[in-house]
């Protein structure tokens, strides 16, 4: 708890005849996290090499590729195919052998043909551009090229162009400027195109077409339908192939992935010539299990053990080790960064108080049940997504909690339910509550409750500090960064007691009649005082310029009254909507009934509708931003540094495929 | 007579500091936003782009672009104490 999963280094040493047999064994039981090996020029590891990919290695790699091209041309993915049966490795590795060249030289034939259809369309397509410009000309296209002594210019001018040698001219008025094709003599050609460049002249070529334009496009469009047509029925015939094999596709796919995996394992190895060694890493509750097994299968030919952490923040990968309803707040962990190996891992907390929050600020029985239903019914959407899902399951989180603090705070869209606030009240005086039944409303309270949230929050952060920098830093840095934590608490607790001392605030213990010392200034003043001196001497031991950031202490915790502002902004908006929607438009009309009152019955109706889904929008906004950057930005800039590398072990899960041949 | 001028006046000062107190909140509220809204204008093109070149910068930049939203909190604290204390 609070700590990812513990690891432990292990060295695998073995004859090269053994190579296979443990390739295969480790990445059966898909624990390993391999370290690759990298030739650095040790002393320690003189003479080995980087291993060469296994026998094989190639034919499966361009099989892979091979029935990769296919999926992607298809756009098949494994997600798309069921998982109810399993295909066996013997028989897809004879189809795989047998099938998938004719299968292949198939699709590539039909996808040939298919590029070079919409390649001859897309030629039509711009042919048919270039003589848009022509349409209405008097003239067929041949007039236009096949002389001696006079040339054609086509193309778009700013403005009517004034030509002194003889010339034959056609304009079209254009949106701006003009489409001109002119005639002259070659031996004005480069005189007029240059009055002409004055001009802006923008010139087209001039297309070699037989006969009138609109006929030529109209020809060229018929072309382009045949050649759709055809597309179409290609296109079908390549839906037919990708059912019939979509499952062999994407089952040999995993079965290829899983050999070439295992064939190139070797190039992560060091190696001699005659034998090989691998460093990795395995939650230590399953050493004793890879120890066994890989004995097992090399029939005691093989030497492992277990090796000495170096580095013990940046060595070991990092895997989560939560409570499984934790497990979808690591998607808010990962999005930050990993923790290393040895810091606190605050998930958990992070599970636990990110729905609080969430709840907190929303707090509506009615947008909680919207959401719920939202969490159920997208998850069809997210199907095979780990981190689609996690959300989704964040979101049932925070939608029960938002139920509980509804029924505490006594909300139902704006309304108030049939009794009152458990709590603090947060009902405000807007238009249909301000008339009905109204509980006076305790928001300083509440601002005072959200305070304490954010002393206690930045308290454990700074705490976490300290033991951070107990189990990462060494020598002198490791105790100056556990007394600047410290003193992180005392200046924050020391302005706190001072302020209480001066200030009685509700709901916070009253200092200012604590008995007086000397000059007017009482126990609690100048104990506040002294715990304020001594954080800021521990912080400015460790560095002086962290001073600066004193003042950061009020502003963290005052940041924390989002959790009650932004939720009344939200009550606010919906009781907004109500008094629009029914004191304004509906409740009028139905005092007297009128075929046009009906119709604004249902504009208001309508203006409920949008306003709540509105706000319901918000609410997840909201409600899921600012507690995230309650704990993105207040709370862990306190303590978190991240950068854990993740532990992906060597293997895979396998889906369609059997697990032993 | 001159008891209900007073009563009248009185009623009239109440109304009149009631009134600027609901026109304080919503200066309060609407410059934070403002303020916030130019602070967040920089830093989300960044972010934007950071987020387009490199996917894992996305809490990050998250991270950074609500940094300035703090303020407009403030707005709304001072404006829900000066209507509701």
């Amino acid at each position: 708890m609070f700590q990812p999963k513990q690891m432990s280094k292990l060295l695998i040493v073995a004859s090269k005849q053994q190579l296979d047999p443990v390739i295969t064994e480790l990445y059966h039981q898909n624990i390993f996290h391999i370290d690759d090996f990298v030739e650095k020029g040790d002393e320690q590891w003189e003479g080995f090499k980087i291993g060469m990919p296994m026998t094989g290695a190639d034919t499966i790699s361009s099989n892979l590729v091979k029935i990769r091209s296919i999926a992607s041309a298809f756009g098949i993915g494994s997600d798309q195919v069921e998982d109810s049966e399993k295909a066996r490795i013997q028989e897809l590795k004879r189809s795989i052998e047998q099938d998938l060249p004719a299968i292949a030289e198939e699709v590539e034939k039909l996808l040939s043909k298919r590029s070079k259809l919409e390649a001859t369309a897309k030629e039509y397509e711009q042919k048919i551009e270039a003589l848009r410009p022509f349409i209405e000309a008097p003239f067929p296209m041949e007039l236009l090229r096949g002389y001696d002594a006079i040339s054609c210019i086509g193309g778009t001018v700013k403005s009517q162009p004034t030509i002194n040698v003889p010339h034959e001219i056609w304009e079209k008025p254009l949106k701006t400027g003009m489409f001109i094709v002119i005639a002259v003599r070659n031996t004005d050609l480069s005189a007029v195109e240059k009055s002409l460049l004055d001009l802006q002249l923008q010139k087209v070529t001039i297309p070699e077409e037989t006969g009138y334009a609109p006929a030529i496009i109209a020809d060229y469009e018929q072309k382009i339908a045949g050649i759709k047509q055809e597309i179409e029925a290609l296109n079908a015939q390549m839906a037919v192939i990708r059912d019939k094999h979509k499952y062999f596709l994407m089952s040999s796919e995993e079965l290829l992935t899983a050999d070439i995996e295992q064939a190139e394992a070797p190039l992560r190895f060091a190696t001699t010539d005659l034998a090989f060694s691998v460093v990795g890493w395995v939650p230590t509750e399953q050493v004793t299990k890879v120890y066994e097994n890989l004995d097992r299968v090399c029939a005691g030919k093989v030497y492992v053990t277990e090796l000495e952490i170096e580095d013990r923040n940046d060595g070991p990968p990092v895997e989560y080790n939560n409570p499984d309803f934790s497990h979808p707040a690591e998607l808010f962990m990962d999005l930050y960064s990993r923790p290393k190996y040895t810091e606190v891992d605050p998930t958990l907390l992070m599970s636990i108080v990110y729905p609080l929050m969430f709840g907190l600020i929303l707090g509506d029985v009615a947008y909680g049940l919207i959401l719920l239903a939202m969490s159920f019914g997208l998850r069809s959407m997210v199907k095979g997504n780990e981190a689609g899902n996690q959300l989704m399951d964040i979101l049932r989180n925070c939608s029960i909690s938002s139920i509980i603090f509804g029924v505490i705070f006594s909300e139902f869209l704006g309304f108030s339910l049939p009794w009152a606030p458990l709590w603090f009240s947060r009902h405000i005086s807007i238009g249909v509550a301000a008339g009905a039944e109204h509980h006076a409303s305790a928001i300083p309270q509440l601002l005072v409750v959200s305070i304490w949230i954010g002393i206690l929050h930045i308290t454990l952060a700074r705490i976490w500090g300290a033991l951070n920098a107990s189990r990462m830093d060494h020598g002198h840095h490791r105790s100056l960064k556990m007394y600047a934590n410290i003193g992180w608490i005392l200046v924050m607790w020391g302005i706190i007691v001072l302020i209480w001392s001066k200030f009685p605030i509700m709901l916070m213990p009253d200092l200012t009649q604590m008995p007086e010392l000397a000059g007017g200034l009482n126990v609690a003043t100048i104990a506040g005082a002294v715990m304020l001196v001594l954080g800021v001497a521990f912080i400015a031991r460790e560095n002086a310029l962290d001073l600066m950031e004193i003042p950061t202490i009020i502003s963290n915790v005052l940041s924390y009254t989002r959790l009650i502002a932004v939720g009344l902004s939200s009550v606010a908006i919906a009781m907004v909507t109500n008094f629009i929607a029914i004191g304004l438009i509906i409740n009028p009309q139905l005092e007297n009934l009128t075929p046009i009152g009906i119709i604004l019955i249902i504009v208001g109706v309508v203006v409920f509708l949008i306003g709540h889904a509105g706000n319901t929008a918000l609410g997840i906004l909201g409600g899921g931003i600012h507690p995230l950057r309650l704990h993105y930005v207040e709370f862990f800039t306190k303590f978190y540094r991240g950068g854990g590398k993740k532990y992906n072990p060597f293997g895979m899960i396998r889906r369609l495929t059997e697990l032993k041949e | 007579m001159a008891a209900e001028a007073v009563a009248v006046e009185v009623a009239a000062a109440a109304a009149s500091a009631a009134g600027l107190k609901a026109v304080g909140a919503g200066l309060a509220v609407g410059l934070a936003g403002v303020g916030s809204g130019l602070g967040e204008m920089g830093i989300g093109a960044a972010a934007m782009g950071a987020v387009a070149e490199n996917k894992d910068m996305f809490g990050l930049a998250l991270l950074f672009t609500v940094l300035p939203e703090t303020i407009v909190i403030f707005g709304l604290v001072v404006a829900l104490l000066l209507m509701f204390q």
